[in-house]
């Protein structure tokens, strides 16, 4: 199980299967949340998740076994919804707060 | 947002991971090239002589567009996903050979061709490398790849292309049995449980839509384009979850429906369907609805609408079709609604309960910081 300190981290991706759609849309809205911490979010196909940098890995239940296959010393953070997801407000929670993050 | 849902729990493994990984590999070669394809279905429905403003010099560019220039974009992005810019240009390469040895639109052989000498190109280099002498890089990467390259054009021209040629004849010939018999809607069945599990992209971009783009080549349309790709049952299912879903989810639906129906994102509606699978009856009815609708009213797309927005399919659309693609996602979008909303209501009293039970037990441990 990965895990990361909440101030280590700089670069999220958000991965979906083609990294055109739905990642994209999941990343803007992160993005506008974690602007004032300075978090960077960009978003990959799941099969380029190796050669994109990131901190952490945020990506659909439907895919995450391929996300922790691509990247499995990565922490992998699993959302289920693509609107008001619990686990996201968790996360972004998390980072504003500090502490550890680990694989959810 | 004031509501959050809350997540499930445990990953998703096994065939299915499997599955995916072909098909999202399969989608992958596509989706990067979608602009290629409504470039190419925008000069196809303006300027053929059966489009809006027809035009012989202009439509000029179609047949090549469609015979050689998707398939080689696919091939090279198939290439550049196994072995980078070199794989991306021995895919492209080899893909001429597949497309010069056939006379129908070669994405399959461009899908099969591009990655497999990209790979073998990478197992080429890797035995190169280590007996490269010092400022021989350059001559011996530029040739190994010219080589490989021209015998990889030879193998799509004599083997690939023929090959996948006559498993294209067949899956056509079995895609216009099931249309000719009527029963092209029970397609619905399988199609529509596969989207919920995020296998959408593998099935239209890998599947529907290589078949598609020979039947659009023909006849000027195709209704293939339109299985997968039907925004109807996911706005039909969005609606029953606002007006008769649990209460957590009713909040988020009228988003969704927006980001589904017109931007074209079906993945959004997927969860929802999840976290109470048996509404994916409503999408299959749904589906196959619509299915029968395009078919009887004998509509089709010029390519494929991506992503799945109205206005994608609008755009796409050839005239004279309009009124039959509009009945077929209304009627689709009516019929899942109703039995989504049946479902919902049917499966409520103890749902929400259990809903909120676990909503409550999520909050708490989020408090509790956990």
């Amino acid at each position: 199980m990965a895990s990361i300190s909440a101030a280590d981290v700089r670069n999220i991706v958000v991965a979906c299967e083609a990294g055109m759609g739905s990642s994209v849309m999941v990343a803007r809205q992160l993005a506008k949340q974690l602007k004032k911490l300075e978090i960077s979010v960009v978003h990959a196909p799941v099969h380029e998740l190796r050669e994109t940098p990131h901190d952490l890995v945020l990506v659909h239940r439907g895919l995450s076994h391929r996300a922790k296959q691509a990247v499995p010393d990565s922490v992998v953070i699993i959302f289920d919804m693509f609107l008001g997801d619990l686990n996201i407000a968790r996360l972004v929670g998390a980072l504003e707060s500090g502490g550890t993050i680990s694989d959810g | 947002m004031s509501d959050f849902i809350p997540s499930g729990t445990g990953t998703q493994a096994g065939w299915r991971a499997g599955l995916q990984k072909i098909g999202g590999n399969l989608a992958g070669m596509v989706i990067p090239n979608i602009g290629a394809f409504i470039a190419w279905g925008l000069l196809t429905a303006l300027f053929i002589p059966t489009g809006w403003l027809p035009n012989e010099e202009f439509s000029s560019m179609v047949g090549p567009m469609i015979l050689n220039l998707l398939p080689i974009l696919i091939g090279y992005t198939g290439g550049r996903i196994v072995h980078g810019q070199r794989g991306a240009v021995i895919g492209a390469i080899a893909t001429v050979g597949v497309i010069v040895g056939t006379d129908i639109p070669m994405f399959l052989g461009a899908m099969i061709i591009g990655p497999l000498m990209a790979w073998i190109l990478k197992y080429i280099d890797k035995v190169l490398d280590p007996i490269t002498p010092v400022g021989f890089e350059m001559l011996i990467g530029n040739f190994s790849l010219g080589i490989a390259g021209m015998l990889g054009s030879l193998l799509g021209f004599l083997a690939i292309g023929p090959i996948v040629s006559a498993i294209t004849t067949v899956l056509g010939n079995g895609v216009s049995w099931l249309v000719d018999n009527g029963v092209l809607p029970i397609a619905s069945v399988l199609i529509e449980p596969a989207k919920i599990l995020f296998m959408n992209n593998a099935i239209n971009h890998g599947v529907l839509g290589p078949l598609g783009v020979v039947q659009a080549e023909e006849t000027g349309k195709s209704i293939l384009f339109m299985l997968e790709t039907n925004p109807g049952p996911g706005l039909g299912i969005l609606l029953a979850f606002w007006l008769a879903g649990p209460k957590i989810l009713r909040g988020s639906a009228p988003g969704a429906i927006i980001i589904h129906f017109l931007g074209g994102i079906h993945e959004i509606y997927f969860p929802y369907v999840l976290m109470r699978p048996l509404v994916v009856v409503a999408a299959i009815l749904g589906g196959a609805t619509g299915v029968a609708t395009f078919m009887v009213t004998g509509v089709g797309l010029v390519a494929t609408p991506s992503p799945g927005s109205i206005f994608a399919y609008m755009a796409v659309t050839p005239p004279g079709n309009h009124l039959g693609v509009l009945l077929g996602i209304a009627l689709s979008a009516a019929v899942s609604f109703v039995v989504g909303w049946f479902i919902l209501r049917l499966s409520k009293v103890d749902a929400t309960e259990a809903d909120f039970e676990a909503a409550k037990k999520r909050t708490k441990d989020l408090k509790a910081g956990k």
